[in-house]
């Protein structure tokens, strides 16, 4: 695949494209609650990560986020996410049953990178959430992901995301980002 | 049916310690929660961090007292200090990064700077405005009254009448920390992960104990596989009490089985043991951790909470503060600890389970929010909150037997002994309108049946 620099105009819209129509479908299916049909979209060595974000001050904001190996919300590779989604299928998970209704924006969408088959994306990200009669959840934040295309497909090899709260304001974290 | 609401605050118990019945209100009622603040936060020893999260003077670490924010600072003097984070001025705070390291705390309002040790070191305008009429010595950072640390745990009470921290402790709250603290050198591995649940803290506290509710609140996490549903609803049951609150509950062992795992053990290097189960139990079963567990506590794989509201998780690999922010509010913080000499392997290992398990996106701690939140929710109702809450499981069935060492503890089937005894301490506390009055009247650790 040609590096990012050397794409003409019209590749560059292609993949902007291709990509933004793969992060649409995954979120849509995030959305309708289909997540053995986004694991299915997830590749065996994906990482699936969301650090912890901490108020510091300008001078110390290096400090922000705390690093990979260290303590995360999320820490996951792909035999984890596919024990979330059994739990979430195993009948009692009591916090997403009634289920919650969540939906996905993403915004903000640039390809960054490009290196072989992987393409790194960044991209905003709003998750709205509503849970019973009351309980109202949302999280924004940035995410960047590598998408890898497989058979002409892409599959998404890497997601990292940083939200924006510090103090996260949430029951819990049941859903996926 | 007739509709009575009795003023809470004026009523004689909360809590019946015959018949295990607990008044709902005191789950939302802004009057007890008001009470609180004065009478167990400002006057407990509570936890403010591990020293390894400051490890070099101006590294600081923000924390509360019940409502008061506090700065934890390694002073120049390499002292620990724990300052309120209000400037003596106008009250706005001088320090607003949770975490970090600093030469000085600067107000953002007017620029009034303090050291490290809360001395105000300097104030603008002081001989223009002021025209040296200020007396800078008697208006530094107010200053926790007593500041302590057992074993690399820092505690701070906002009371001078406060006994000794390890006499507060206790043997229950020292074999709590112990239970971190004896495997080792360890460390506060970086990341706290904070999070806000719409319950009252007491909730969140006497959960810890319950070792009724796992089976049924955490039945998804056990049909995934990730833990056996022995884990999570085991049959032998320790439960030790201590004076002021201070409580272990949950899972212990025989002194056969024990013995089988200290044989199993001895000799491998059980921080890189391959098998999780087996290294919660491991590090529990060598001489060393018998000789400072005691030969009772060593047989506890429960959790213990010191009281009010710091609970640690069964291994000793994490501990979770309860901040209460309102009477309909508490903050979740988690901190967890590694040993400085274990492998990058089992230190990812430990650092996997911690992320998985607890905090807000961890498999065990997904399904507890709700559960607090609407069990707080029924306590503002007229009828729902004027029902007793039922802690009645177990009492008058158990013994608790004194070991020759000085431990004691009760062995039976899961209960309610530490539910019930965290709130006959906390009632105790709420009566009592002094140190001296707590000292005087709280309960001794119960003997016999219970």
């Amino acid at each position: 695949m040609a590096v990012l620099d050397e794409m003409c105009i019209q590749e560059k819209m292609l993949l902007q494209h291709e990509v933004e129509q793969f992060l649409y479908h995954e979120a849509r299916l995030l959305d309708e609650r289909k997540f053995d049909d986004w694991l299915a979209l997830l590749t065996d060595d994906i990482h699936y990560w969301m650090p912890i974000r901490r108020t510091t001050t300008a001078r110390e904001i290096d400090d922000e986020f705390t690093k990979p190996g260290a303590m995360a919300f999320f820490d996951d590779d792909k035999k984890y996410l596919e024990i979330r989604v059994k739990k979430m299928a195993a009948g009692n998970a009591w916090s997403e049953d009634p289920p919650s209704r969540t939906r996905h924006f993403v915004t903000n969408i640039r390809i960054v990178d490009i290196q072989g088959d992987d393409i790194t994306i960044e991209a905003n990200f709003h998750l709205y959430r509503t849970r019973l009669d009351s309980d109202e959840d949302s999280w924004i934040g940035h995410r960047k992901d590598v998408l890898r295309r497989i058979d002409g497909n892409f599959m998404l090899a890497c997601r990292h995301i940083f939200l924006e709260q510090t103090l996260i304001m949430s029951q819990n974290m049941s859903n996926l980002f | 049916m007739p509709v009575s609401a009795p003023d809470v605050i004026a009523r004689e118990s909360w809590f019946d310690v015959d018949t295990g019945q607990l008044d709902r209100r005191i789950f939302s009622d802004q009057q007890i929660y008001q009470e609180e603040l004065k009478k167990i936060f400002a006057r407990a020893w509570n936890f403010m961090c591990h020293e390894s999260q400051i490890p070099d003077p101006g590294s600081f670490f923000l924390n509360r007292i019940g409502e008061d924010h506090v700065i934890v600072v390694r002073d120049r003097k390499n002292q620990v200090q724990v300052l309120l984070n209000s400037c003596a001025h106008r009250g706005n705070t001088v320090c607003r990064a949770e975490q970090g390291k600093t030469r000085s705390f600067f107000c953002s309002y007017h620029g009034w700077n303090y050291d490290l040790d809360g001395k105000l070191l300097a104030i603008p305008g002081e001989k223009d405005f002021y025209r040296n009429d200020v007396d800078k010595e008697a208006l530094g950072l107010t200053k926790a009254a007593q500041v302590s640390s057992y074993k690399g745990f820092v505690f701070a009470t906002l009371d001078a009448a406060a006994p000794p921290l390890e006499e507060y402790l206790g043997w229950v709250g020292r074999l709590g920390i112990d239970s971190i603290a004896a495997r080792g050198e360890i460390e506060v591995v970086d990341g706290i992960q904070k999070n806000r649940v719409r319950c009252n803290w007491k909730l969140a506290v006497d959960n810890l104990f319950d070792w009724y509710h796992p089976k049924v609140t955490h039945g998804s996490a056990i049909r995934t596989g990730v833990m056996s549903e022995a884990d999570m609803y085991p049959m032998n049951q320790m439960v030790m009490l201590g004076e002021y609150g201070h409580a272990i509950g949950g899972p212990g062992v025989s002194e056969e089985k024990q013995a089988q795992l200290e044989e199993k053990f001895h000799g491998k290097n059980q921080s890189d043991s391959a098998d999780r189960r087996d290294y919660h139990n491991a590090w529990k079963t060598s001489h060393k951790a018998r000789e400072i567990l005691g030969p009772v506590g060593v047989r506890s794989r429960g959790h213990p909470n010191i009281f009010p509201n710091l609970w640690i998780t069964l291994g000793g690999t994490q501990a979770c503060l309860r901040i209460p922010c309102g009477p309909l509010e508490t903050e979740l913080w988690w901190f967890t600890f590694a040993e400085k000499s274990m492998s990058p392997a089992a230190r990812r290992d430990l650092i996997q389970a911690a992320t998985h398990f607890f905090g807000p996106a961890g498999l065990l701690e997904q399904d507890d929010g709700e559960n607090w939140s609407h069990s707080t929710r029924a306590s503002i109702g007229t009828v729902t909150g004027n029902r007793p809450v039922q802690l009645t499981m177990g009492q008058g069935h158990d013994e608790v037997k004194l070991d020759p060492s000085g431990q004691s503890s009760i062995e039976t089937v899961v209960n309610e002994h530490a539910q019930r005894w965290t709130y006959r301490s906390w009632q105790e506390w709420m009566k009592a309108d002094s140190w001296e009055a707590l000292i005087e009247n709280h309960s001794p650790a119960p003997s016999g049946v219970i």
